[in-house]
């Protein structure tokens, strides 16, 4: 039971069927938005050690409208909660995708199936946002 | 700076662990942060989600690459899997923490038992083909037969959605993946082997914790300061468990980790009853 979400053991015999071009896509953006946001966060991780920062003592609320400023002035918190932004939309855009190739090959079913996971995202998010306020 | 490192360093274990034993790092990382570095449960839940995803994206990757995972079952069961997780997440702001340490308690007591009584993992990744479990299917409905896969047919769907939106409220409320719940559903009930159901419940987490992670990240639930460090640690020892799993003596770890899940769970009940 590879119960949650470990990497794949190296040792066991790949399926080698052919990758269809959605699962590829879909395949490489995972890759790519995974590693593109762990480098990000490395990055602030870094800079947070270089600026003397204590992470136990409560890091900065999250404000969407100070975060390109704190990334053009180079501090910190701009750079980890970009690469935190990308790790928890990672997903999302996964889905964005498929909704996309389901859309251009004409699979009704699967492209509304898709549809409705964003919309559940996007209740998440106002749901957050309302009972936040 | 030792924090840091300090974090990073809890971060690889908890992901080698994770990796080596066939779990993420979620169910090791909430009580290193709660009882290790004394962060509050909300907290260490909130990052732990950012965890789940960052090594459940890598992994998902890999598997749909190879065509392993089940693209469009999965899309389909985690659409109910959001639901949950999205119903999880609004939950965990109203409960009283001591709550939540008592059902995080419970849940590290059952993963220990079903550790101790696990065969050799690597031997779970061959039993499909020959698993009767898999055999035969519901009907000739042309839905079924899209979610189905190439050697299988999968079966009992509605109850493995169901499945789903539970596996998705206690990801979002304990902060881990979910896939303790999701692949023996899959595999168990809904007839998929077990090779394709363990990579489509990876593809899966990550719009599991996605859904719960987005109501911490907007509710204060998540401290960049201690999730950046965590997770890179997180990715590192994942990595590296995924790369070296074939080589260890899994009996030895996995009696480990039984003894540090029951001592966790203990320190988790003190907490709790407290």
């Amino acid at each position: 039971m590879n119960g949650d979400a470990g990497l794949p053991p190296v040792a066991p015999a790949a399926v080698t069927i052919a990758a269809d071009p959605l699962e590829r896509t879909i395949a490489r953006l995972l890759t790519a938005g995974t590693y593109g946001s762990v480098a990000v966060l490395a990055v602030g991780t870094a800079m947070m050690i270089a600026s003397g920062v204590q992470p136990l003592g409560g890091g900065p609320g999250f404000d969407l409208g100070r975060i390109g400023d704190d990334l053009v002035h180079l501090r910190a918190a701009g750079f980890l909660w970009l690469g935190l932004i990308v790790v928890v939309a990672t997903p999302a855009s996964r889905v964005v995708a498929s909704l996309i190739g389901y859309l251009r090959g004409g699979e009704r079913l699967m492209a509304v199936i898709a549809a409705l996971i964003l919309a559940v995202i996007a209740l998440s998010v106002g749901l957050a946002i309302g009972l936040g306020a | 700076m030792l924090i840091v490192l300090l974090l990073i360093g809890g971060g690889v274990a908890a992901g080698l662990f994770g990796s080596l034993l066939g779990l993420g790092g979620g169910i090791l990382i909430v009580p290193l942060l709660t009882l290790g570095f004394g962060l509050p449960l909300i907290t260490a839940i909130g990052v732990s989600l950012v965890c789940v995803i960052v090594t459940s994206g890598a992994a998902a990757g890999v598997y749909l690459e190879r065509r392993v995972a089940n693209l469009r079952l999965g899309m389909t069961l985690e659409l109910f899997t959001a639901i949950g997780a999205m119903t999880g997440g609004l939950i965990a702001f109203l409960v009283p923490e001591r709550f939540l340490e008592l059902l995080f308690a419970t849940l590290l007591i059952y993963v220990a038992l079903t550790m101790a009584r696990r065969r050799d993992p690597s031997l779970e990744f061959d039993v499909a083909a020959d698993d009767p479990a898999i055999e035969g299917g519901d009907d000739d409905d042309p839905t079924v037969t899209r979610l189905s896969g190439p050697g299988y047919r999968v079966r009992r769907i509605g109850f493995g959605l169901v499945g789903r939106a539970g596996a998705g409220v206690v990801s979002a409320l304990l902060g881990i993946g979910g896939g303790l719940v999701k692949v023996p559903v899959m595999h168990v009930v809904m007839g998929v082997p077990l090779r394709v159901a363990t990579a489509t419940s990876n593809l899966m987490i990550g719009i599991t914790a996605s859904a719960g992670a987005i109501i911490y990240l907007l509710r204060g639930g998540i401290d960049p300061f201690v999730a950046a460090p965590t997770a890179i640690g997180v990715f590192l020892g994942a990595t590296l468990g995924s790369r070296t799993a074939h080589r260890m003596d899994i009996r030895v770890l996995r009696g480990l980790f039984v003894a540090i899940l029951i001592y966790t769970a203990w320190q988790m009940l003190q907490r709790g009853l407290s």
